[in-house]
């Protein structure tokens, strides 16, 4: 069933706009990446949100955050209502829960969704997020880009996406997470500074991310069966899939067994 | 109370290819599902679904009355694993038609005992049935400390593609 807004994109199939209004779609951080996100995912009609992000918008997020304005860093509007009012301007009858906190302060609408899109920061959010949506039997879409400066080089901007499925290969299975990042971002943590962002990788990222969803939700393509990995090298402009699938074995995961989903518990 | 059901696309296609066995008499298959429970404490709880225990051909009643009648030791079985494991069961059949299945008068009078058993032997867990159709699903699920079932506001099979069902 498509009106005429969505008659472009009938082609998904004959049912994906059903799936894509009933879909229960989260957001965890809504800065560069998530605001993108919640732009396509209104337009393409998903009706149904939890989003998460305790920031208020500021003028330094203004070169990158998507439906934010000069008014909202004056006024320090909360990203949460920044996404709010660009999906509700798109679908007015859109239920949008959102939480201007940590997903981990308060995780039962999350764990309620469908889907959810990863839009933090470090490693060791990730392997939070991760492990939730495991824990949930939830798939995770992760994105995130770094700028990485070594000696008189040009900056190395890249990126990635990648798609955790439950049961499947985890991002430690797939090598993005291991030990000794986690505990290198530890060490350095609340000595970090800044990070570099800028707007275009975001959203080179953000469509990649939502594109994986759509084709997740509708089949379109046939084609998505396994885990995705997708690496982003802004300085050749490719997103392709990373080497370190070619290595990948079993397919099956032996860090988040299916055997510990649920609540946690004693027994 | 909004309950959903969750179970991941490879158990789900396991089941499917054990229902559509053929057996040397009953008509249909029958097996149980392992369940956990999510967000137990919320008002919109999840039941997760993470293994699958076939039903042996020798614990089927020749019962031509029936699609499949499955004996006590089936039964004693299922209540087993809920207290050695301390998880919920659910009980899954398939009506291969395409759509929305619905469960028979037999299906709705008998299986329900059936759970009963279940839920004495864990009633900390969600146990109940499920009904799978060649394309959609539908299920029963009794809370723990419930009088009855309630529908499953839907179920979802978790992988690629993700199915969502009403």
């Amino acid at each position: 069933m498509t009106d005429g807004r969505f008659s472009r994109q009938s082609f998904l199939g004959e049912n994906a706009q059903g799936v894509i209004e009933r879909a229960v779609v989260g957001l965890t951080g809504l800065g560069g990446g998530g605001s993108h996100v919640v732009q396509q995912l209104a337009h393409l009609g998903f009706l149904n949100y939890r989003i998460y992000d305790p920031d208020a918008v500021e003028d330094s997020n203004l070169n990158r955050l998507v439906g934010a304005d000069n008014d909202d860093a004056a006024e320090g509007t909360l990203k949460i209502e920044v996404a709010r009012r660009v999906i509700k301007g798109l679908r007015p009858r859109a239920v949008v829960d959102g939480y201007a906190q940590r997903w981990q302060d308060t995780p039962e609408p999350l764990r309620d969704c469908d889907l959810i899109f990863g839009c933090v920061d470090g490693f060791g959010e990730r392997r939070e997020l991760e492990a939730c949506a495991r824990r949930y039997l939830i798939p995770l879409i992760d994105i995130g880009m770094d700028v990485h400066v070594v000696g008189d080089e040009p900056p190395r901007m890249g990126g990635q996406v990648i798609l955790s499925m439950p049961g499947g290969p985890c991002m430690f299975c797939i090598g993005f997470l291991n030990e000794i990042t986690l505990a290198r971002e530890g060490e350095r943590y609340g000595d970090a500074g800044a990070r570099p962002q800028v707007i275009w990788p975001n959203g080179v990222l953000a469509s990649t991310a939502v594109g994986l969803a759509v084709d997740l939700l509708t089949d379109w393509s046939r084609s998505l069966r396994r885990v995705v990995y997708m690496e982003y090298d802004s300085n050749a402009g490719t997103v392709k899939p990373h080497m370190r699938l070619q290595y990948l074995g079993d397919e099956k995961c032996s860090h988040y067994p299916l055997d510990q989903v649920g609540d946690p518990r004693l027994n | 109370m909004r309950v959903r059901l969750r179970i991941p696309r490879g158990l789900y296609a396991r089941v499917r290819d054990d229902l559509a066995r053929r057996h040397e008499f009953a008509y249909e298959r029958v097996g149980f599902l392992s369940a956990r429970l999510g967000s137990a404490a919320s008002d919109r709880p999840l039941v997760l679904l993470n293994d699958y225990h076939p039903v042996p051909d020798d614990q089927y009643v020749d019962d031509p009355t029936s699609g499949a009648r499955i004996n006590s030791v089936a039964i004693r079985e299922a209540m087993q694993r809920v207290l050695d494991a301390g998880t919920g069961a659910f009980h899954v059949h398939c009506h291969e038609h395409r759509g929305r299945p619905g469960f028979s008068s037999m299906d709705l009078e008998e299986t329900p005992r059936v759970v009963s058993g279940l839920r004495v032997a864990g009633p900390a867990q969600a146990h109940g049935m499920l009904l799978l159709s060649s394309d959609h699903c539908v299920a029963h699920v009794w809370m723990p400390g419930s009088d009855g079932p309630v529908v499953a506001a839907g179920v979802s099979v978790v992988g690629y593609p993700l199915g969502l069902f009403d």
